[in-house]
């Protein structure tokens, strides 16, 4: 009983991937859209819908970390996608 | 930028005639995006609760739910206000449909970005590249 309550069912934690990721692109989205929005009433109630989303996601980070395929998240390393065009030093 | 008459491209997006319109056009375009993520929100936020045994997780759930069925009221009655949205005049709302789709189509088939927009030059390498990048 106690294992259940430490880490999420394997469906549980998918929801939450789900979730995570769907309010993540509506907080980048809302807090972009700012930028190009005329209606000062609409930007008002984008900048509601980031508040909120920074509320949520910074909750659903707290549940999602008991995945059971939680990992330590380390650095982000992308590869660089622009390769060559810039002097090296060293 | 020369444009003959017989040019097959009907919309040109130097010629001011076009802004015409455009922030009222723009902000219903931003606006019914808005609104149809606050729906899917709601929708998913509800699949997700069914799906979902956890009470911590349930808690967060309906919370989220509760929260994004109260900001798609907030948006629809914004944009009824607004006349970007007539959920009870429908002859209204098929005109309103109608019109974007054919701006955004004309849109569509603009060549905005012509340009390479890889902005090769401003950054084009990674701060630890030196390290070996990802590699290192």
């Amino acid at each position: 009983m106690t294992h259940r309550q430490q880490t999420l069912a394997a469906h549980e934690a998918l929801e939450l991937h789900e979730a995570l990721n769907f309010k993540t692109l509506c907080l980048a989205k809302s807090k972009l859209m700012q930028g190009l929005v005329f209606d000062q009433e609409l930007k008002a109630l984008m900048e509601k819908d980031v508040q909120q989303s920074i509320q949520a996601i910074t909750r659903l980070q707290a549940v999602y970390a008991k995945a059971s395929f939680g990992t330590p998240i380390g650095e982000y390393r992308p590869e660089p996608i622009l390769k060559g065009g810039g002097h090296h030093d060293a | 930028m020369t444009l003959s008459q017989a040019d097959p491209v009907k919309m040109d997006y130097v010629d001011p005639a076009n802004s015409l319109n455009m922030p009222e056009m723009a902000d219903m375009t931003f606006a019914m995006d808005f609104l149809s993520r606050a729906k899917e929100g709601v929708r998913s936020t509800a699949a997700a609760l069914t799906e979902t045994v956890s009470p911590e997780a349930r808690a967060l759930l309906r919370d989220q739910l509760r929260q994004g069925i109260a900001l798609h009221q907030e948006i629809s009655e914004l944009m009824i206000r607004k006349k970007w949205f007539h959920p009870y005049e429908l002859p209204e709302q098929y005109r309103l449909d109608l019109l974007s789709a054919g701006q955004t189509l004309e849109i569509g088939k603009l060549n905005l970005f012509p340009g390479d927009t890889s902005r090769k030059g401003m950054f084009d390498r990674t701060p630890d590249e030196h390290k070996g990048g990802s590699m290192a």
